[in-house]
């Protein structure tokens, strides 16, 4: 047996991922400090389902562990605030049976600087600040608020989103506006925007050069009978890879036109729905668009509140993909917050 | 707070409260019972059933169900001091 050293006593704690951790030493967690004004005694908010304090320090703490770089601190605080907010609900993602994890998108210049990548790989292995930055979040989520699983977190299978789940948007790439923009916000800030989401869903089309055989495609991935949308009242992102961006533009469809058609072909009808076991007029009746259960032709959409349906750019060229994010519950909405860097 | 091996415990800001447990009577003969519906499907059946199970095998006098928001919030405030109030005995229950 290997005698206990600090790598191994991380990894005997129930609130490890399972990797090795960079151990937190006090001149660490003073180097991450530097990086920010704040003060590392202040308080963020409370960590559910334990509703431990959360401070500055103990964010260093977990940014070390997690092995980000000083620079990445203010995105680590902007990303904890959005999490914790009240409309986010992250008690109830912590201890639900989905595999859904709070997805971070980050828009403006600073993702560019600290080199968060958005383009070809984004959602893989590679990239020191996708992973090390979703994944401070991850042993947050474990060690501050509890959520262990089989103890407070109980989702059935969970997923490879949980170890990290942060990208940029491709804005360089993006024939459209970024996504902070379509939220209001300008181009000089740096906003981070979380949102309880599924992984990403392929949807692949090598051959369209026009956009409606394309969105056909997305819509239908986005209204499988499976997924938690259809059955709900929740968010959804779309995210498109820039060649298949190009295909919606080139041919004069802005984002808010896509989001449009998506919305339209993004759906079942009830007919459909009722041959499901997941069938229920109570449910149905709990969704904010009026719908009759027992009206075989009602249309369902799969986004049934347009501000829920997020639509971004990531990924490589070449792409012939987009993908599909399902969202997690009607509880959680999603959450901007300005990166201070 | 650091250790012999020069590293700060990250749990070290973890406030660990433990609560006692309600004392658990000794039966249930003429006393109130409060279950809170967590809204998932069926739930209303299922404690209709065990409620009407309790006053007939255990001699319960009083069942009081309340439902919640929703199952992924958690009970409001007002719901659980009620509940404490109007009850002897509370179970959180799930539903289908």
């Amino acid at each position: 047996m290997c005698p206990l050293d600090e790598f191994e006593f991380f990894f005997e704690k129930e609130w490890s991922d399972g990797l090795p951790i960079i151990p937190p030493t006090e001149e660490k967690i003073n180097i991450m400090l530097s990086s920010i004004k704040d003060s590392p005694d202040e308080i963020i908010g409370e960590f559910p389902p334990a509703f431990s304090n959360v401070s500055i320090y103990s964010i260093a703490v977990h940014g070390v562990m997690a092995g980000c770089k000083p620079e990445y601190m203010s995105l680590l605080l902007a990303s904890v605030r959005a999490i914790l907010k009240e409309r986010f609900n992250l008690n109830g993602l912590q201890a639900t049976l989905s595999p859904a994890a709070p997805f971070f998108l980050v828009n403006g210049p600073y993702g560019k600087e600290i080199k968060l990548n958005g383009g070809l790989g984004c959602f893989g292995p590679g990239f020191r600040a996708n992973a090390t930055i979703g994944r401070a979040i991850r042993l947050m989520m474990t060690n501050l608020g509890s959520g262990i699983p089989g103890i407070s977190t109980m989702s059935t299978f969970s997923s490879s989103s949980r170890y990290t789940f942060c990208i940029s948007e491709n804005e360089k790439e993006s024939p459209w506006e970024p996504l902070s923009i379509t939220l209001g916000f300008s181009e000089e800030e740096n906003i981070v925007t979380a949102i309880a989401a599924e992984g990403p869903i392929t949807v692949w089309d090598d051959m369209s050069n026009e956009p409606i055989p394309l969105l056909r495609s997305i819509a239908d991935t986005m209204s499988h009978l499976g997924s938690m949308n259809i059955c709900g009242d929740t968010d959804q992102i779309i995210v498109f890879s820039p060649q298949q961006a190009k295909i919606c533009s080139d041919a004069g469809l802005s984002k808010e036109k896509v989001k449009e058609i998506l919305l339209e072909k993004a759906g079942r009808p009830m007919s459909e729905i009722r041959n499901t076991g997941r069938y229920t007029a109570s449910r149905i009746k709990s969704w904010s668009i009026d719908a009759d259960p027992e009206d075989d032709d009602f249309f369902v959409p799969s986004v049934k509140n347009p501000d829920r349906l997020f639509i971004i750019v990531a990924g490589g060229i070449p792409g012939p993909m987009s993908a599909v994010m399902n969202g997690w519950n009607g509880t959680s909405r999603a959450v901007s917050e300005k990166i201070y860097s | 707070m650091e250790d012999k091996n020069n590293f700060i415990d990250p749990t070290a800001s973890t406030s660990s409260q433990k609560i006692k447990f309600a004392e658990r009577p000794e039966d249930l003969s003429g006393k109130i019972i409060g279950m809170i519906d967590n809204t998932k499907e069926q739930a209303d059946v299922i404690l209709e059933a065990l409620g009407t199970q309790l006053r007939e095998r255990f001699d319960v006098a009083k069942v009081i169900i309340k439902r919640k928001d929703h199952y992924s919030k958690p009970a409001p405030d007002k719901m659980i001091e009620d509940m404490s109030r109007e009850v002897d005995v509370a179970i959180a229950a799930l539903g289908g």
